[in-house]
């Protein structure tokens, strides 16, 4: 595949660098740029007499300007204004034709698109037309009070006299000009031509233009507007028609497509085909030919940074440094382990200290001694002494063997502290209830006061003693609950250890089996999943116009569902013959369960499916180094996303033109392509000969024998010969036909006009503003200029 | 201004000699900058053709009529030759491949290649 880049540096002066690879050695041809606009200000402007013309060429796509008698217009630019924003002072200024884009980032183009003073090709936008007159006269270097010079302008053919006054208007009273002259460019390139005698005296011009082409007979030298003929299409559709066939085609690329960028791209490699289905078969079949004419362009694309397999050194180094974090990270934890442990110890001793001291003091000052340390009994002391010792001697880290003589212990000190649930209801006294860690009341006391107290206690004792219980219940089994789970996991682990060894030996005693039946199983699975996935989600989104979507999505609900929507339809609309009955048992709310559509099995089932499969496409990745995990079929509409799921390539970023080469340029041809109701190129030859007022053949004969070209969109390789076969298919079988270009179809028009102008009869076929105002709209309607001096 | 912008000229100056009306007085800038030109339609309308010859040509005269030939049938995504075409979208197709590409395709999309064939269905 030849495979070329270009770039664009500046729409204002085009570069392109083509690069080659090196599969067909083609010259490289220098190709001509037809377009480059000049704004260079002028600074002669004072040297031309006051007769000098000034010659205008009002192109749809571009505005030339120059002095009658030179060849080349002085000044070119595109025929546009834009009034952006300046973003830091907040005015709005005017910017006229294309320009630099990095100089039109200090403006906020996002409110005003680029404007054009046209429609089709007749002017209506006379405020855009003084911007481009106004810049068009200053590049020029006009100073001083007015334009003194005569102006030609041309239009477009049979001019809408409206548009004709406004311009006469606007040149008259704005700009001063003494006199005006409107003319067709087609004439005047075909007028130059002749004088260089590419095409006869009696010939037809054919003008595919910017926004519209015309076929023109012309017969002694002047145009027979009669027999003339326009279709509304030109290289601004085939433009756009590009830009749309790209965008949709690369939808993540469209930032890039922007309308210059297309139109290089146009003018750079699109051709005509002499047959358009010849071609298009040519590449359906995707020969080699096909492959030397596709062309395709490589957006600038950074491939990520690969990360390199890091040497030795760097190896080592991170190795230390990870050494060394370890390392402070040991002795932090080592150094709180200890000053944990010495708190502890301390605890330890001060408790052991206390109970010694509380064996020593006598019984009655027991409670009175406890409230200065804050603990209020004995059994207390103890209990937090055990505690302290126990979590001491996890400090200390002793192995997880002990563990279980812990578990041991939480058991036995559960049983201490569920003393209550072994023993029955009515057993419960109140002194268990009232402190169920302190059992001992002090004698000395329960004589004073246990008349009062038991009254109460016997009222409320049961039921206190009864929440105790069940508290403790609760409690009993909720460890036992988690206890029970917890060994559920030891098992499973177990036992998907033991499937995994059987697994093993399988695979080691016979590999390639194994392998068939991992491969067999995957692809059964993906299939499953797929379809269900395709079941579930096809009758939503995938086409737009969804007119059967309804009906076809009953045949493809599975049981259940079409069950669930039996069920709905019926509740919905059962108007219940006698009593409604529904709700007096139980089981008629199941009905409910039924609808919902939580209890879809097929979710549960495709969950169980997709984890089998992650699990088996595992298994294989490992076993079998040639295996490639199906991609997910990703669901079409994130087809643009698709690409992302896999690291991006060269490819992506390519930017390929096959069959749009030839099938944009094909609708000047067949303007049927995009919708427009009109003929052809060729047809309109046939049309315009038709149309002509006397019915000549000696004429048509040499009308086809000198067919001229020009205009920006002959510029097409294999537009002659298109033409010729096509012209040939309605002439009538012998008759001489010749298709010649003009000599240069972009500004032979400007060319024509300069010529025409510097003759000295022209004075003759301008008017003036008086003429203008006296003889008012009716003669200007008729105002025809001669094309022959 | 910035420097370059100003080097490069690219702005046009508010006020040039050779003109006897400038552009700020012609259109101030407190009335409705949108002025109402009359659009191709509302021009061709108001030229009244009709009250004229028919035999004098006119802009509406030269109009080209439609197509002698039958029309091509292109598939719509791919540009081949297309003898079939999709009920449900109307889109053209070449074959089963493109086919299945036409099916996949998300509304808006289907909307857009109608509407390079000027056919999509436009709800106004």
């Amino acid at each position: 595949m030849v495979c070329f880049c270009s770039q664009l540096n500046r729409p204002g002066q085009r570069h392109w660098s083509i690069i080659f690879s090196t599969a067909s050695r083609e010259r490289l041809k220098k190709k001509k740029m037809p377009f480059i606009s000049k704004i260079k200000r002028q600074t002669d402007y004072n040297l031309f007499p006051s007769s000098t013309p000034i010659v205008i060429d009002n192109g749809a796509s571009y505005f030339r300007i120059g002095w009658a008698g030179e060849t080349e217009p002085r000044v070119i630019f595109r025929n546009i204004v834009q009034r952006p924003r300046h973003k830091t002072t907040g005015e709005t200024v005017s910017i006229v034709g294309d320009h630099d884009p990095a100089l039109l980032k200090y403006f906020d183009c996002t409110r005003s698109g680029p404007r054009s003073a046209f429609d089709n090709d007749v002017v209506y936008q006379f405020e855009i037309m003084e911007y481009i007159l106004d810049f068009a006269f200053d590049r020029l270097g006009a100073n001083g009070s007015g334009i003194d010079h005569p102006v030609l302008i041309t239009e477009c053919v049979c001019n809408p006299v409206h548009s004709r006054s406004k311009m006469a208007e606007l040149l008259f009273e704005t700009y001063g000009v003494p006199s005006v002259a409107f003319g067709v460019d087609t004439a005047f390139s075909y007028k130059y031509n002749q004088q260089h005698g590419i095409c006869g005296q009696d010939g037809l011009a054919i003008c595919p233009g910017f926004s519209t082409t015309h076929v023109i007979p012309f017969v002694g030298g002047e145009p027979v507007y009669r027999g003339s003929c326009r279709t509304n299409i030109g290289g601004y559709h085939v433009t756009d028609y590009l830009k749309q066939l790209l965008s949709l085609k690369y939808p993540h690329h469209m930032a890039r497509l922007t309308w210059e960028k297309v139109e290089d791209l146009k003018m750079e490699h699109c051709y005509i085909a002499p047959d358009y289905f010849s071609e298009a078969r040519l590449f359906q079949k995707g020969t080699k030919e096909a492959e030397d004419k596709t062309r395709c362009w490589q957006l600038p694309w950074v491939p990520p940074p690969t990360e390199e397999p890091p040497s030795e050194e760097e190896i080592a180094r991170k190795a230390a440094i990870k050494e060394r974090q370890g390392q402070r990270l040991r002795e932090m934890a080592e150094a709180k382990r200890s000053s944990r442990i010495n708190e502890l110890e301390n605890e330890l001793h001060g408790l052991g200290f206390l109970l010694r001291q509380l064996e020593q003091v006598e019984a009655n000052d027991i409670p009175s001694f406890l409230s200065a340390t804050g603990y209020v009994s004995k059994q207390e002391i103890e209990s937090s002494l055990a505690k302290v010792t126990q979590s001491l001697r996890k400090a200390k880290g002793e192995p997880k063997s002990e563990q279980a003589e812990v578990e041991e212990k939480t058991e036995a000190s559960m049983n201490e502290k569920y003393p209550l649930i072994h023993i029955p209801d009515n057993m419960l006294t109140s002194e268990q209830v009232l402190n169920p860690k302190e059992p001992k009341l002090k004698k000395k006391k329960k004589k004073c006061i246990i008349i009062a107290i038991v009254i109460k206690l016997l009222l409320a004792m049961v039921s206190i003693q009864l929440k105790e219980k069940r508290r403790q219940i609760f409690l009993k089994t909720t460890t036992e609950g988690r206890q029970r789970a917890k060994q559920k996991r030891v098992e499973e682990g177990l036992e998907r250890e033991r499937k995994n060894q059987e697994d093993e030996e399988r695979r080691l005693e016979n590999p390639e089996l194994y392998a068939e039946q991992m491969r067999a199983k995957y692809k059964e699975l993906s299939e499953r999943i797929d379809q269900r996935k395709r079941l579930k989600t096809n009758g939503s989104h995938t086409n737009g116009n969804n007119t059967s979507g309804g009906v076809g999505r009953g045949e493809r609900l599975n049981a259940a569902q079409r069950e669930r929507m039996r069920l709905l339809t019926t509740a919905a609309f059962d108007r219940g013959k006698g009593e409604d009955t529904f709700g007096a048992k139980d089981e008629d709310w199941q009905l409910y369960k039924l609808m919902s559509r939580d209890n879809d099995d097929d979710d549960e089932g495709a969950e169980a499916d997709e984890a089998e499969l992650a699990r088996v496409s595992s298994r294989l990745q490992e076993i079998d180094p040639k295996f490639v995990p199906k991609q997910e079929l990703v669901p079409p509409q994130s087809a643009a996303e698709a690409p992302r799921l896999r690291p991006l390539t060269k490819e992506d970023f390519q930017i390929v033109l096959g069959v749009e080469r030839f099938r944009c340029p094909e609708i000047l041809y067949h303007p049927n392509l995009v919708g427009i109701d009109q003929v052809g190129l060729d047809e309109m030859t046939g049309v315009s000969i038709r149309r002509l007022p006397s019915k000549d053949e000696d004429l048509e004969q040499r009308l086809t024998s000198s067919i001229f070209m020009t205009g920006g969109c002959c510029l097409f390789p294999g537009m002659s010969q298109r033409l010729e076969a096509g012209i040939r298919m309605i002439r009538p079988c012998g008759a001489p036909i010749n298709v010649v270009r003009a000599l240069d179809p972009v500004l032979d028009a400007w060319r024509g006009a300069s010529l025409y102008a510097a003759k000295l009869q022209f004075t003759e076929q301008t008017f003036t503003r008086m003429d203008y105002y006296e003889k008012g709209e009716d003669w200007l309607r008729r105002y025809q200029l001669r094309y022959t001096l | 201004m910035e420097a370059e912008v100003l080097e490069a000229e690219l702005v046009l100056p508010t006020y040039l000699s050779f003109k006897r009306v400038q552009m700020y007085e012609k259109y101030p800038k407190g009335q409705s900058r949108g002025r109402h030109w009359k659009h191709l339609k509302q021009i061709l309308q108001a030229e009244n053709y009709r009250n004229y010859p028919p035999d004098e040509p006119n802009y509406v005269n030269i109009e080209s009529p439609p197509s002698m030939h039958p029309c091509k049938r292109l598939c719509d995504m791919t540009g081949y030759e297309a003898p079939y075409y999709d009920p449900r979208t109307n889109l053209r197709y070449a074959n089963a491949e493109v086919f299945k590409l036409v099916r996949s395709l998300p509304s808006e999309y289907v909307q857009r290649y109608l509407a390079l064939r000027n056919a999509a269905v436009v709800l106004k």
